[in-house]
């Protein structure tokens, strides 16, 4: 069974091969090359949705993606998916569709009470009702809007059941957008000249408009046979070009599967990034509707799209149809459906005479010329049309089961527009047409307001030929020689936007936006074509308001007293149809989303029970444990302070500096001198914005008298090559200085505690390390386990501590050397948790502290700039502001309740007044060495306040601590240890 | 999204590259005074127009890039070195 | 692509990677003197194979050379005695992971993130370009055998994950295991 509506054989559909679908619950049958649309139109179903505001029934109208009423709920293996168009939704066995905006059911809404109640409900309506109280919009308002609301319901599957999605990357010499007759031309052309091209169509199949014209089946198949052999064409079907985006990058949906094949796993769509050196937009013209009185009934459809249903699926989408239109190439529907046999109810033609009324008389059809549809009534369908003159005279009704309309033809200018084209006004077809700039593109066919195949293949040619020319190819391959159907005479287009007769004329069927809605914004000074869209919702649903957009400025100009080409159109933005997220998420979801870096020892932390902390795109070892708590971190921290500890610190940033100049350069980038470091020493340093803000910190060491090796921070590694590659290229082009990226090159090891000395003297066996020959701030290159590395003399923790380098190829042999040497002393490896307590105690900053918002002078480095000499940074950190006594400085705190804890974040205050903030917790630990907590803080004038009582507060935990201020450099603040 | 010719490495899309700011601001000399590097760090034009800009190539060649670029049609006139010192063009951006 | 045999092999490659840099105005001679040592270094956006080595250049006055493994810093070392005075030689054997994507759909694989043109015409075999595929650094050598491809080692999990999922849709089956394989004559050729 292949419904009552299947009168003929159609072009893509498949006699052969029924399927089953469900639709609203009801079996039923289509056939292979089935739309959901033509299938339904087969079966007789003629209401397929209610409206979004006013709950109408509505019906099919397109037979395209410009589709406004036809929007669906896909249920699959999926989920539910929302506003699926059932015009280019492909039929396949098993699919179960629902409409949409129906409550309880399709047939008996009870929200349609809206359309009783519409004139409560004009346009601006929400705006101007749900004002006061300022409470009850999220209480009240909101709730009941978005329940009676929104188009469909989503019900996705996410994770790892969610559909594959992906993005491609193609480049071409020209995306010729459209393969209707002006497209393929075009595409056969260039391709064949050598360029390489990109055609793409959102059709299932190429051939545009040609396949609606039996004459021209000869053409299109031998031009796409051709296309294919050139094979510097790459055709795209169902390949929709959401959006242009400017130096030749576009962007396009390609749909590769029908919505079930998320259940066998397959793609479903792929996200093409088209980047072009020249675009041809051949995308053709969208027939417009006509706004007349309840021009939203089912039933009333585009003539275009009856056409498409016949000729493509063989469908009949009326038994006694009505057609209401103003042009001659409307006819071909009138024709064609009177040559498959259709009862035809008759033609209203806006036009008093034409060549098309002519010939339609003449094979027995009755033509009301000079005539208008005032209205059509029906329960849930159209029934009858009452037709009227022009001027409102002879007032006739009669009886038609479907009104299939055309106002004429809009060239669509979406894209054009996107990329800055100037739109034009063309009185002879009524619409506006794009002007792009030559070094854009060109625009040909049915979107430059050529119509006629034959015409448009002749444009598409002659648009071919001056693109190849540009790109360097001025002798335009040879045509394929055939022959073209000749175009018939047409007589110009009676335009005709709006019918005024009472009742509700729609200019915006997906937003229900009416004529007199575009009136109302204008009367209420909503006068700009983009004021009035966003008044009225016009041209805001998903379908762009496609084939309304224009009647709604012709509507608004005609209540400005102005020109149609005065007012203009809305600028139609990207994406041109619905995209689906995964679609534009592409692979880069789930593991891929972001990056993780790994150091060279990722895999021993793992095994070794490492609890894991993303830093940046950082993974590292937090503590050595999966068990929350400080006990695990003070276990560590233990063993650094009372024998010996190591960590992995390999995620630091390292810049290889060399050259003549690196010395001069790195005077520079910091604001402490290096020129003065010996070589074989390491300098801790600090580095300024040239705003005169902490940028970053670290060692610096000299390998050699140009070559020099500095650490930054593993939060701003790449912040600060930038930085340096910047003020070198830009700033002091004149300093021969090489800087290299050797982060991931090198590993790097602190091993730290007093026993430390005797764990590396065991791994590094050609250095002597007494303090004499390897003092504090050494560096040297060092044989450590067998590997050439380095090795410095270098402390974060306050301990005596060395760290080495090797090639992280070789980190776990070194690594694993070191925890054999340390074996005997009890060496724990640590995490960031213990190297936090370390720090801390001994008044170390990190990020928490170098927060962009402090100066040198805020963290107590104000004798490390240097007094002579320039450096980035310098002028602008001696601003009053930055030097003001009162800043926040860096001091120590401590409970005086030494059993309480700190809190990052709390804000210190005087006891008498707590709602002042004079300053906050920045860091905080318990302390190893001393009794109770620790932490860091920035206080306003901090160093003044030595020993005052303040108060931490932290109002979220419900705490206020009382503290006491004290030096940050709480542990072995002369630095004894570090030098043992 | 734009696509930037690098001298060194071809076209490339925008998202290769670090945007460093207006490059018609040079770094004063060491005594200048605050006032010259206040406007140095803070006194932008942000022209409707032709502008002077830097682009760091960091996903490619990591070089430093003096673009010449339209702020309204993004239209890019030219791509320089970090030494070129290309004028700004005196006619609008297309 | 139907009826076109789909192939598709993806290594981890172990060699010696040195980095040499040119001081200002020391590019032509650091040339000769690689010359010298039988080195052809490469214009930019090339790479030239011999039958030891493999160098490359993605970026100005700068080229990478790949050699078989041998002691750490070995090749390094070697380098920098030549480059003395005239720049810098770096070892980049444990900074940069080198994989190899070869068989019939191996560029089709790589421009589901690369944004680079892959096209044999854009992109021929000699070539070489520096560029960010999955949000990081990746360096791209087309090779007579396939796309040699040089990635950050910190993000080489990281990337090598990304291009076994993309190739799922070719048919790959991940190996169960990777090997680590010298850079052979032939993949260089």
């Amino acid at each position: 069974m292949q419904g009552p509506g299947r009168i003929a054989h159609g072009l893509l559909t498949d006699a052969e091969r029924p399927l089953g679908f469900r639709f609203d619950g009801q079996p039923m049958q289509g056939l292979a090359g089935d739309t959901l649309a033509s299938a339904l139109l087969a079966n007789g179903t003629r209401l397929v949705a209610r409206s979004f505001k006013y709950h109408r029934p509505r019906g099919i109208v397109t037979a395209g993606p410009e589709e406004p009423c036809a929007l669906v709920d896909v249920i699959g293996a999926s989920g539910r998916e929302p506003n699926h168009l059932a015009t280019t939704l492909m039929l396949y066995e098993g699919l179960v569709a629902e409409s949409q905006n129906r409550w309880p059911s399709l047939g008996f809404d009870l929200m349609a009470l809206n359309d009783r109640f519409a004139r409560f409900l004009p346009a601006g309506f929400y705006y101007k009702t749900f004002m006061a109280p300022g409470w009850a919009w999220e209480r009240l308002y909101e709730p009941l809007i978005r329940n009676a609301a929104g188009l469909g319901r989503l019900k996705a599957i996410v994770g790892e059941h969610a559909a594959p999605a992906e993005t491609v990357h193609d480049h071409a010499d020209v995306l010729v957008v459209g393969a209707g007759v002006a497209g393929l031309t075009a595409a056969h052309r260039l391709g064949a000249s050598g360029l390489r091209v990109v055609l793409a169509d959102q059709d299932a199949v190429l051939g545009g408009g040609s396949l609606l014209d039996a004459r021209w089946t000869a053409w299109r198949e031998t031009t796409c046979a051709a296309l294919v052999g050139l094979g510097t064409v790459r055709c795209l079907s169902r390949t929709t070009v959401l959006g242009a985006y400017g130096h030749g990058v576009f962007a396009a949906l390609q749909s590769l599967a029908g919505a079930d094949a998320a259940s066998s796993g397959a793609l479903r769509e792929r996200l093409r990034i088209i980047r072009a050196r020249r675009v041809l937009f051949a995308t053709g013209a969208l027939e417009r509707l006509i706004a007349f009185p309840g021009n939203d009934l089912p039933g009333v459809m585009l003539a275009g799209a009856a056409l498409g249903y016949l000729r493509r699926y063989g469908v009949a989408v009326g038994r006694r149809p009505a057609f209401f239109l103003n042009t001659d190439q409307a006819y071909e529907t009138v024709f064609a459906l009177a040559s498959a046999g259709i009862e035809r109810a008759g033609v209203i033609d806006v036009r008093t005479s034409s060549l098309a009324a002519e010939r339609a008389r003449g094979l027995g059809i009755e033509v009301h010329a000079g005539a208008v549809v005032e209205a059509v009534a029906g329960r849930g369908g159209v029934a009858t049309v009452r037709v009227a003159n022009r001027d409102g005279s002879q007032r006739r009704e009669f009886e038609a089961d479907s009104l299939l309309m055309s106002g004429g033809y809009c060239p669509t200018t979406a894209l054009a527009s996107q990329l800055g084209a100037v739109l034009k006004w063309q009185e002879a077809i009524a619409a506006f047409t794009p002007e792009l700039l030559p070094t854009v593109g060109r625009v040909a066919g049915a979107a430059r307001g050529v119509f006629g195949l034959a015409a448009a293949a002749r444009n598409g040619e002659a648009a071919a030929r001056v693109i190849a020319a540009e790109l360097g190819h001025p002798a335009l391959a040879a045509g394929l020689g055939l022959e073209l159907p000749v175009d018939a005479n047409a007589t110009p287009i009676g335009a005709l936007w709006e019918v005024r007769a009472g009742g509700k004329a729609f200019v915006d069927l997906q937003n229900d936006v009416t004529a007199a809605d575009v009136r109302l914004a204008q009367r209420e000074g909503y006068e700009h074509v983009e004021h009035m869209k966003r008044y009225t919702t016009h041209g805001m649903a998903s379908d762009q308001g496609r084939i309304g957009g224009l009647v709604g400025s012709a509507v608004l100009a005609q209540a400005r007293g102005l020109a149609l080409s005065e007012v203009g159109q809305p600028k139609p933005r990207p994406y041109a149809q619905p995209v689906p997220f995964a679609a534009l998420a592409g692979g880069e979801v789930r593991q891929h989303l972001k990056p993780k870096r790994r150091g060279p020892l990722h895999d021993w932390h793992e095994a070794a029970g490492a609890t894991f902390v993303a830093t940046g795109l950082w993974m590292r070892p937090l503590v050595y444990s999966q068990q929350s708590g400080w006990e695990a971190v003070l276990r560590e921290a233990r063993a650094v302070r009372r024998s010996v500890g190591i960590t992995d610190v390999s995620t630091l940033g390292k810049i290889d500096v060399q050259g003549p100049d690196a010395a001069k350069f790195l005077d520079f980038i910091y604001a402490n001198t290096f020129s003065t470091l010996a070589v074989g020493r390491s300098r801790y340093g600090i580095m300024l914005r040239e705003d005169g803000m902490l940028l970053d910190d670290g060692t610096t060491s000299r390998l050699a008298q140009q070559h020099f090796v500095v650490t930054t921070t593993t939060a701003n590694a790449a912040v600060v090559l930038e930085h340096m590659e910047f003020h070198l290229q830009a700033v002091c082009p004149q300093f021969d200085v090489l800087l290299t990226d050797v982060g991931d090159q090198w590993a790097q090891f602190a091993v730290a505690g007093p026993r430390s000395r005797e764990v590396v003297a065991a791994v590094v066996a050609d250095l002597d390390l007494s303090s004499q020959a390897f003092p504090f701030m050494a560096a040297s290159a060092a044989t450590i386990a067998g590997v050439a590395g380095r090795l410095f003399r270098i402390s974060f923790s306050g301990e005596l501590a060395y760290e080495l380098a090797v090639p992280a190829r070789h980190a776990l042999q070194a690594w694993l050397a070191l925890l054999e040497a340390g074996r005997p002393f009890g060496i724990e490896p640590y995490g960031l948790d213990a190297l936090n307590t370390l720090r801390i105690e001994k008044g170390h900053v990190t990020a928490a502290e170098l927060n962009g918002n402090t100066s040198a002078e805020d963290l107590g480095f104000q004798r490390m700039p240097k007094q002579h000499g320039d450096f980035i940074g310098r002028a602008l950190s001696q601003r009053g502001g930055l030097t003001a006594p009162d800043r926040l400085q860096l001091v120590g705190v401590r409970p005086v309740d030494r059993a309480r804890r700190l809190r990052n974040g709390a804000q210190l205050v005087a006891p008498k007044a707590r709602t002042t903030s004079l300053g906050y917790v920045t860091s905080s630990t318990p302390s190893v060495e001393l009794a109770g907590w620790v932490g860091l803080a920035l206080l306003a004038g901090g160093r003044q306040r030595t020993g005052e009582r303040l108060i931490a507060s932290s109002p979220i935990h419900d705490e206020a601590t009382e503290i006491e201020i004290v030096s940050p450099h709480m542990l072995d603040p002369e630095n004894l240890r570090v030098r043992a | 999204m734009l696509r930037i010719r690098c001298p060194w490495c071809g076209e490339r899309d925008e998202t290769e590259f670090r945007y460093r700011g207006d490059a018609s601001q040079s770094r004063p000399a060491a005594d200048a005074g605050l006032a010259a590097f206040s406007a140095y760090v803070y006194e932008r034009k942000n022209p409707r127009g032709w502008h002077l800009e830097w682009w760091l190539h960091v996903g490619g060649c990591r070089r430093l890039l003096k673009l010449v670029r339209h702020t309204l049609t993004h239209e890019i006139r030219v791509v320089g070195t970090a030494q070129d010192q290309p004028s700004l063009p005196q006619e609008p951006g297309r | 692509m139907p009826g076109k045999a789909l192939s598709l092999r993806l290594e981890t490659s172990a060699s010696d990677i040195v980095e040499i840099a040119a001081l200002r105005g020391r590019a032509r001679e650091l040339e000769r003197v690689a010359l010298g040592r039988g080195v052809q270094l490469p214009a930019l956006g090339r790479a030239l194979a011999a039958t030891d080595h493999l160098a490359l250049c993605v970026r100005p006055e700068r080229w990478l050379i790949l050699t078989p493994p041998a002691a750490a810093g070995a090749s390094a070392a070697v380098w920098q005695a030549v480059c003395a005075g005239l720049g810098a030689a770096l070892d980049l054997s444990s900074g940069l992971n080198a994989l190899e994507l070869t068989g019939s759909v191996a560029r089709e694989v790589l421009v589901r993130s690369c944004r680079i043109d892959l096209d044999p015409d854009a992109f021929p075999v000699g070539a070489a370009c520096a560029t960010i595929m999955v949000q990081v650094p990746v360096i791209l050598v087309a090779l007579a055998s396939g796309v040699l491809l040089l990635t950050p080692a910190s993000t080489a999990r990281h990337f090598h994950e990304w291009l076994m999922s993309s190739a799922k849709t070719f048919g790959f089956m991940p190996p169960s295991h990777l090997n680590g394989a010298a850079v052979s004559d032939d993949q260089l050729s």
